[in-house]
């Protein structure tokens, strides 16, 4: 097959190809979701077999911060859409700010989680204290490093600004966007 | 400057995060409680899959796919907390 035939016949990924961005990243976003799906599950069938031990731990975690992260991560997201509207409009200088403004709030939204861990673990909470307090970690550990490789995607982008590539990276963003928005209300406030 | 559809979805979901702080001091009912935080969860998570993964112009096979997966989650969640309060 030559390479005129290839580029008549797409890039080969099918009906991932109507999807915006890469759509290798959506690969990785589908997996991602059907394992922190399969993650919450569990998170959430723990509970329903212990409701008092989760009663306990939720009781010690601070929802305030988790509501502000939430704020940052959402308004983090408004930033990366900014970004992908203004990099396919072809003005790279504006897609590239509304990209720093959305790594600084994921950047805020780290501190933010790293000063709740640091008020759990003097309160003497760890992995082993609980399987409330084994899953907490777990689960927004797992979510805390997807933020930080979130940052470095955009970084990534927000070098060349181009729209393919910053939607891309924004799309990943968004996943961890809607992680976190599922996530904050079950493990924070949802009673056991 | 007039606010578009991002700027919208955006207030919107601070409007939603701000609802689901304010629901466990004011709704004392849990299974209430828990059907209002998981309501406004997925009503964030249909913003973000529409307007900013901007899923609402893709094939409905995407868009129905990544909403079923918010639906899902919240419900089992609903679901479980409902068993354990009715047990």
């Amino acid at each position: 097959m030559s390479a005129t035939d290839c580029e008549q016949q797409g890039t080969g990924w099918g009906i991932l190809e109507d999807l915006p961005g890469d759509p290798m990243i959506w690969v990785l976003i589908f997996s991602e979701l059907a394992a922190f799906g399969l993650f919450l599950g569990a998170f959430v069938v723990a509970r329903a077999l212990h409701p008092a031990v989760f009663a306990a731990g939720q009781a010690t975690l601070d929802a305030q911060l988790a509501g502000i992260n939430t704020i940052l991560l959402v308004t983090s997201g408004w930033a990366a859409a900014r970004a992908t509207a203004a990099a396919r409009a072809d003005e790279r200088g504006r897609a590239r700010g509304w990209l720093f403004g959305a790594m600084a709030l994921g950047g805020v939204f780290i501190a933010v989680k790293l000063f709740e861990y640091a008020g759990e673990i003097a309160l003497g909470n760890g992995l082993e204290t609980s399987p409330f307090f084994t899953l907490y970690f777990l689960l927004t550990g797992f979510h805390l490093l997807h933020v930080g490789l979130g940052i470095v995607i955009l970084a990534v982008v927000s070098r060349g600004a181009r729209a393919a590539g910053v939607e891309t990276g924004t799309a990943f963003w968004h996943m961890v966007d809607l992680l976190w928005i599922v996530m904050f209300p079950i493990i924070y406030l949802v009673h056991p | 400057m007039i606010p578009d559809r991002l700027d919208i979805a955006w207030i919107m979901l601070i409007g939603l995060a701000l609802a689901t702080i304010l629901v466990p001091p004011l709704v004392a009912r849990p299974l209430l409680a828990n059907g209002l935080l998981l309501i406004f969860a997925a009503l964030k998570g249909r913003h973000i899959v529409l307007d900013f993964l901007d899923l609402r112009s893709a094939p409905a096979l995407w868009r129905g796919l990544v909403s079923a997966w918010v639906l899902i989650v919240v419900l089992f969640a609903w679901l479980a907390s409902a068993i354990v309060a009715l047990i």
